[in-house]
């Protein structure tokens, strides 16, 4: 796998799509190798770790990159491409979503399941639940900057990039959305790092 | 004083996101300001947080329901003018693949191209294929998830002879992998790249391991020999494990040495370390030094120039059990700046021998007038801060004594006079 991630870093952006766009079938395959565990985690964590929207939302995004892929002209890198159509296919599912919701904030009917003693909470699970509840409950642009982050592993430009937005505003996006799970999440410090 | 606060740009200096004048800038204001810093420990957990989650791999199945999806996709576009060009989609559930031969010719011309009609006879034997490759590459995807957790790595350079990484000897420059040890022999030297917030040199007949290399976190293992570090961070970003204590870097310059015994002397040439175990601590300044011992932990840190009487009478009360009677020698040949050990003894003595401590350091520097004898005598830990920042003007400054000297001396000593536990 490791090997077919560097084919599929060396034959990137300009080669693998060139390939697709000739109707080669291993390059769209290598394509999704290459990509699929990354909008899969972005997917998952955006969702607060629904594994079956998770997997309709990375199918939705490889469709449309795949019955879309003519219309690439190389203007922009393929990755910022790829992770713009997974930022909206999140960002369109979860206004979808919210039509059918009922009514209320979704962040502060979050809260209650965020408190609670640690010591209610060691088993590692459950921590790890409250983290990603946590993570979805933040606005969906403060989520999707930090899920790119981590999980794309994209610098500020790139994610900017992705966003359509500048630099400063991605910076920000970032910090405000690390002070809101510290906030949030400050009483977990000891039963997920040792009591530090 | 009037220094803008740095609160917005936490997360992009953490990030490495800042240029290089912008991110000096930061960590100088970090170094002065409490608001920033408390800030910036908040933005820390963050990180680490958010870094705890774990990458997901795709559910293996995926790749066939898109096959399917597209098939079917494409069966229901088959008339329409721009076949697979369809700009709306419904969300896609599994479908079942359509068994039309047309429309999968349809679906294999569109997606794979004309050429792929003339193999349509192999179709089978390339998805048994394809199911085998997915498998193949599914297992190898955990090994790669794995093992991308460790790979993080850091720049090694040879300074002199032929340090190894692992079995491996380093050629002019090479790379230090999480897990992986560096060793030099007794001819070599080499430098370490800490990620992007310091340097440290490794001396002849070492052994070092990288431990983790985070965001938020670098650490090492120095099972034998001597480093000198120098780092730029903010506090608590570089640590050194040693045999008996963890030095914890708090934006500054030293050097580490661990004996063959596992004993090992922490010497500061600036600003602080912090020198811990799980239930003791101590804050070593520039100038100053602390010795460690297997089962004991860190001793209680000392000025270099301090008397080699109270230099040796503090090893035996640290390490030698020498009670009441090294305890006397310490506060009797104790001067205005070991005022830094003395601070330090009020945590590591009670009653009398505690009393005695307190009364000689006020003796040595009263204490602030917020600072009251019961609350000092009781450990409270405002007051034993304001008494600190009180002491350090007089902590900074003096004369760098010939610490190898001294550490050899007390080596010696503590080997005929300390047995380790």
């Amino acid at each position: 796998m490791e090997q077919l991630a560097v084919m599929t870093e060396e034959r990137g952006s300009a080669g693998l799509v060139e390939s697709c766009q000739r109707g080669d079938r291993e390059a769209f395959r290598l394509l999704f190798e290459g990509y699929k565990d990354k909008v899969y985690s972005v997917a998952l964590y955006f969702f607060g770790g629904d594994e079956a929207l998770a997997s309709d939302v990375t199918q939705q995004v490889f469709l449309k990159l795949f019955t879309r892929i003519g219309q690439f002209r190389h203007q922009s890198e393929f990755s910022t491409w790829l992770y713009r159509l997974t930022t909206n296919a999140c960002i369109d599912e979860q206004r979808k979503r919210k039509r059918f919701e009922p009514a209320g904030d979704a962040e502060s009917a979050l809260l209650p399941r965020a408190r609670g003693s640690a010591e209610e909470k060691v088993a590692r699970h459950e921590v790890r639940d409250e983290l990603q509840s946590a993570i979805a409950a933040l606005k969906p642009k403060l989520r999707i900057a930090i899920l790119l982050k981590y999980f794309e592993e994209l610098s500020y430009a790139e994610i900017a990039d992705a966003l359509g937005c500048s630099q400063g505003t991605v910076a920000s996006r970032i910090n405000r959305g690390h002070k809101v799970l510290a906030r949030r999440l400050g009483h977990l410090r000891g039963s997920m790092f040792g009591g530090e | 004083m009037f220094a803008r606060h740095i609160g917005k740009e936490l997360s992009a200096y953490a990030h490495g996101e800042l240029p290089a004048a912008e991110s000096a800038r930061v960590a100088r204001h970090l170094a002065s300001c409490a608001r920033c810093s408390a800030e910036f420990e908040e933005i820390k957990l963050g990180i680490r947080l958010v870094e705890s989650l774990p990458p997901r791999a795709a559910p293996a199945a995926l790749w066939g329901e898109i096959e399917a999806a597209l098939a079917a996709l494409a069966a229901t576009n088959a008339n329409s003018p721009t076949g697979f060009e369809t700009e709306t989609f419904a969300p896609v559930a599994p479908r079942p693949r359509d068994s039309r031969p047309e429309a999968r010719a349809r679906v294999r011309e569109l997606v794979f191209g004309r050429g792929g009609a003339t193999r349509l006879a192999g179709w089978r034997r390339a998805a048994l294929a394809c199911s085998l490759f997915i498998l193949v590459a599914g297992v190898c995807g955990v090994v790669w998830v794995y093992r991308g957790s460790t790979r993080a790595s850091w720049e090694v350079a040879s300074l002199a002879g032929s340090p190894q990484v692992g079995s491996a000897r380093v050629g002019k420059t090479g790379r230090l992998g999480v897990g992986e040890w560096l060793v030099t022999d007794a001819d070599s030297r080499a430098q370490l790249s800490v990620a992007n917030i310091g340097q440290v040199e490794i001396d002849p007949g070492t052994r070092l391991r990288l431990v983790s290399t985070k965001l938020t976190e670098h650490r090492i293992e120095l099972a034998h020999g001597r480093m000198h570090a120098r780092i730029w961070a903010p506090p608590r970003l570089f640590f050194v494990e040693t045999p008996s204590a963890v030095a914890a870097d708090l934006g500054c310059a030293y050097t580490l040495e661990v004996d063959d015994k596992g004993r090992s002397l922490l010497h500061v040439t600036s600003g602080w370390v912090a020198f811990e175990t799980k239930d003791r601590e101590s804050m070593v300044p520039a100038g100053a030094s602390c010795v460690t011992q297997p089962g004991t932990g860190p001793g209680t840190p000392f000025f270099e120039d301090a008397g080699e009487t109270f230099v040796e009478s503090l090893a035996r009360f640290d390490f030698a059990r020498g009670g009441r009677e090294a305890l006397a020698s310490v506060l009797r040949e104790a001067r205005a700046r070991d005022t830094l050990t003395l601070w330090h003894l009020l945590a590591r003595t009670s009653g009398e021998d505690r009393v005695s401590v307190y009364e000689r350091l006020a003796r040595l520097s009263p204490p602030p007038s917020t600072v009251t004898r019961e609350g000092a005598l009781a450990l409270d830990r405002r007051m034993l801060d304001e008494w600190k920042g009180s002491l350090e003007a007089t902590w900074l400054g003096g004369r760098d004594n010939n610490i190898k000297g001294t550490w050899r001396r007390l080596q010696a000593w503590m080997e005929r006079n300390c047995p380790i536990p």
